[in-house]
């Protein structure tokens, strides 16, 4: 479903990622973990469109998406939810929530399972987006990212600043909308909450993968040691 | 009586004159945060403009001169609008985060606008002839109200509803606000930020345009029309608040109504200095403007 070809990505002169392989598979739930500042973030911004990527090639349903603009990405059927949520914080959640409809031209409906999964979006429809906690806009940033039916969802550290209930009201929800047949990749350093939701384990130190497997296969032990060393 | 009832109406009109040609910069400043030198020349582009299609139609459609107005108002639009596309993809989007670059620059083409101008027109200043439904005006009580300064007020009303009904009702005005708070994630929600920058600063070139169109119905027209209004037009905008709408709308009332209320104790100059100093002493005590845009971030 998608696949990084020796990719590589700059922040201005200094390469981040070098020549990093990585591939998520249709159906599943992938997560990329590893400490802060390895390159995980930026890994997502480099299959965005957000980050440079002069090196290696980005496949997305087998077709070649490095040179292609954010916005023409995302038309492909890539919903993304980035670190820090980044709802318009002078809109109101139902204003969010529609321009998650932008991609097929900023027309249609918001699918009705999004309100049953979160309803607390319905319940605030009128609210400024920036007045909601960061659990509540976590839930809206999924739902908006999900609104145009994307082929694969992509969250950015999606416990980050949430308090623990919340994010087991969010595992549930990236489990449904996985068994619903979309695929899901996140980046997170929670290990337990990876654990819990993800199929396929990726760890990544420096920029490269240093561990990959089923989740089902790696030990715990293993993966904490990477993560704290 | 009558002197007060005068005086509202003259601060009314002037008020509006000032937030004719503050609409545009409200949008390219306001939203955009691209300080625009040229602003000015766009409304002397769109008084010119007036000036041609008036002349074009003495010459061709004289039986129906008096439409010509309506017909100079799509073209002023049309017109700025497209320069300022032409502007906006060639010098400014190549500008953007590097202010004091775009400031230098635009300054530098509004120096070639006005000289253009110069070369076609000549400096002498050209005037064009109001419309006959537009010459004269109501007598009520002892005062009489032009119907040309009432016209510019239809105006006003008209662009701001325009510019609500294409921010807040559009979907392209939804994608406007998106970018403008957010532009990377705008385009993560498949927006072409390219396109909306271009057309966005279009449509606030194009107001700047419609403006030079009612403003020529006041005077006469010459290269240097669009600096006499400019500066009023920066410091509504400022006032009122960067980025907000009603903020514009306010910032110019108050600019308007004070000059006018000055003038009529002192000269226009020694009002325009204490207009001035009343912004400035405003700025001071609440820099970001009357209407300040309120979130959680702690970055603002």
């Amino acid at each position: 479903m998608l696949k990084l070809e020796k990719m590589s990505s700059f922040y201005g002169e200094s390469r981040v990622i070098d020549k990093l392989d990585f591939e998520v598979e249709p159906g599943r739930v992938v997560c990329l973990i590893g400490r802060n500042g390895v390159g995980k973030s930026t890994t997502l911004k480099s299959i965005m469109g957000l980050v440079k990527v002069p090196e290696g090639r980005i496949l997305f349903d087998g077709r070649d998406i490095s040179k292609l603009p954010t916005y023409e990405r995302v038309k492909l059927g890539i919903g993304y939810v980035p670190q820090g949520r980044d709802i318009f914080p002078q809109m109101t959640v139902q204003e969010n929530l529609e321009l998650g409809l932008q991609p097929i031209g900023g027309k249609g409906e918001i699918p009705q399972y999004l309100y049953e999964l979160f309803p607390i979006l319905p319940k605030f429809a009128k609210r400024k987006g920036g007045d909601l906690s960061g659990g509540q806009q976590q839930q809206l940033a999924i739902a908006r990212a999900l609104a145009a039916n994307p082929k694969i969802l992509i969250l950015d550290e999606p416990t980050e600043g949430i308090q623990p209930s919340i994010i087991q009201d969010i595992g549930a929800a990236i489990r449904k909308i996985n068994e619903m047949g979309i695929t899901v990749l996140i980046v997170e350093q929670y290990l337990e909450f990876v654990l819990g939701i993800s199929d396929d384990i990726y760890v990544m130190e420096h920029g490269e993968i240093v561990l990959k497997g089923k989740t089902s296969e790696l030990s715990a032990e293993e993966v904490q040691k990477i993560m704290t060393d | 009586m009558d002197q007060v009832l005068s005086m509202l109406f003259n601060g009314l009109s002037s008020s509006s004159i000032i937030l004719l040609t503050s609409l545009g910069l409200a949008i390219t400043f306001g939203l955009m945060r691209v300080i625009n030198m040229a602003h000015g020349e766009f409304l002397m582009i769109g008084a010119y403009t007036t000036y041609c299609v008036q002349n074009f139609f003495k010459a061709y459609l004289p039986n129906v001169f008096d439409l010509y107005y309506f017909a100079a108002i799509a073209a002023a639009f049309a017109i700025t609008f497209a320069f300022g596309c032409v502007l906006e993809k060639l010098v400014i989007s190549r500008l953007y985060g590097r202010e004091i670059d775009s400031l230098l620059a635009t300054w530098g083409i509004s120096l070639i606008l006005q000289q253009a101008a110069r070369s076609i027109f000549g400096s002498q200043g050209v005037f064009v002839t109001s419309p006959s439904f537009l010459s004269g005006g109501i007598t009520l009580g002892g005062n009489t109200y032009s119907f040309n300064r009432l016209f510019i007020l239809l105006v006003v009303a008209f662009c701001l509803l325009l510019v609500w009904f294409i921010q807040y009702q559009s979907n392209f005005g939804r994608q406007m606000r998106a970018v403008m708070q957010n532009r990377p994630m705008a385009q993560c929600m498949g927006i072409n930020s390219r396109r909306v920058d271009c057309i966005t600063f279009g449509i606030g070139s194009g107001l700047a345009g419609i403006a030079g169109c009612s403003v020529a119905l006041l005077g006469s027209i010459d290269s240097t029309i669009g600096q006499s209004y400019i500066v009023n037009s920066f410091m509504a905008v400022v006032l009122g608040g960067v980025g907000k709408l009603l903020g514009t709308v306010f910032g110019s009332g108050i600019i308007g109504f004070f000059s006018i209320l000055f003038e009529n104790f002192t000269s226009s100059s020694i009002a325009k200095a204490i207009v001035l100093l009343i912004v400035i002493i405003f700025l001071q005590k609440k820099p970001q403007g009357l209407f300040v845009v309120r979130s959680r971030s702690l970055d603002e």
